[in-house]
């Protein structure tokens, strides 16, 4: 596997992450076609272990696959070009953004585009947790997916347990409860 | 709010969670409703403006910095969106086949599972503070609807909101 210069890695991981919209997803799968169809710098196998185990660090999973994939291919200072270039220049653009919802909230006209926007958001929540739930919604895993995230509604609304508690809690309970394939 | 308090109450948020938005509920407990140094509708907005730019929907977490402490805030915060990234390297070296074990699999879903719970339970304040109207209703039902039917950028459903927003804001 060719091993490629920091500087060609970090500018294509600045490339790639910042001009790709619709979150980490999207993102990984262009990456995939420039590092491992593209270019060949990474093994499907390399490719897969690093989206895999992104899943499970916690955080956000794409900088995870970005210092992975990256660590593969250049050490720690690749891993840590990458997430900067990957990350840095969409951070700067969000800044600018709140920025200008700020200055724009006080006049009335922006107001109407805003309340939009805020009730668009609310879709957005709802629809990342179907996303998140879906691929478990299915023959045999319906009812252990109804009961992890319906009780840790009811947890959280019900009993106003801390979310981190919820999320302990659940895991354990994971740990014990597994799907059919699993065990 | 001290800026080194923030760092870690968003640090904590990004650890515990393992997707983008599902550090939501626990920077709502901390900083809305523990300390009270954001409002659900700063919240909200910042949702919106992380998925407005490039770059993985966890980015809302600068603009939560920055809603609460300006551009010292948001640096804050994007330390606290990076940090946990770089834990995958010795998950890689050392835990990797560890990883693949169906106990440690399964805990990881359930977690997320329970994510997409805490997601829909910090919905429902953000709910109560948007949806004051029925145009606004009609826009997240249309929002939800899009998102999970199609392939549509979000980046579309986006500006569709916010000019449907405004023709609203015109006509009612």
């Amino acid at each position: 596997m060719p091993r490629p210069p920091l500087r060609t890695l970090s500018a294509l991981f600045a490339r790639i992450s910042n001009l790709t919209f619709g979150g980490g997803d999207p993102t990984m799968a262009a990456l995939e076609r420039e590092l491992v169809a593209r270019r060949g710098w990474l093994a499907p196998e390399q490719y897969g272990l690093a989206f895999g185990l992104a899943r499970l660090t916690p955080g956000t999973n794409f900088l995870a696959f970005c210092a992975a994939a990256a660590w593969l291919l250049r050490g720690w200072a690749g891993a840590l070009l990458a997430v900067l270039a990957a990350s840095a220049p969409a951070a700067v653009v969000v800044v600018w953004l709140t920025y200008g919802y700020q200055v724009l909230k006080g006049n009335a006209l922006a107001m109407g585009a805003i309340a939009g926007l805020l009730a668009s958001a609310v879709g957005m929540m709802a629809a990342a947790a179907w996303h998140l739930v879906r691929p478990h919604v299915r023959r045999g895993a319906w009812l252990r997916a109804l009961v992890l995230a319906g009780g840790s509604v009811a947890l959280l609304l019900g009993v106003s347990m801390s979310p981190v508690a919820v999320l302990a809690l659940a895991a354990a309970a994971g740990f014990f409860w597994r799907r059919e394939e699993e065990t | 709010m001290n800026l080194l308090l923030l760092y870690l109450l968003l640090l904590k948020a990004t650890v515990t969670s393992f997707s983008g938005l599902t550090s939501l509920p626990v920077v709502r407990n901390d900083l809305v409703l523990r300390y009270r140094v954001l409002t659900d509708r700063e919240l909200n907005a910042a949702v919106v403006v992380g998925r407005t730019g490039p770059g993985p929907y966890g980015l809302y977490i600068v603009s939560v910095g920055y809603f609460v402490a300006g551009v010292p805030g948001a640096f804050c915060g994007y330390l606290a969106l990076v940090t946990p990234a770089f834990l995958i390297v010795p998950i890689l070296r050392y835990l990797g086949a560890r990883a693949r074990r169906p106990g440690v699999r399964s805990a990881i879903q359930a977690a997320t599972l329970a994510a997409a719970g805490l997601i829909v339970a910090s919905t429902v304040p953000l709910a109560r503070d948007a949806l004051t109207s029925a145009a606004a209703v009609a826009i997240a039902i249309a929002s939800f609807i899009l998102l999970i039917a199609t392939r549509l950028d979000t980046l579309w459903v986006i500006a569709g909101s916010a000019v449907a927003g405004l023709v609203a804001g015109f006509l009612l």
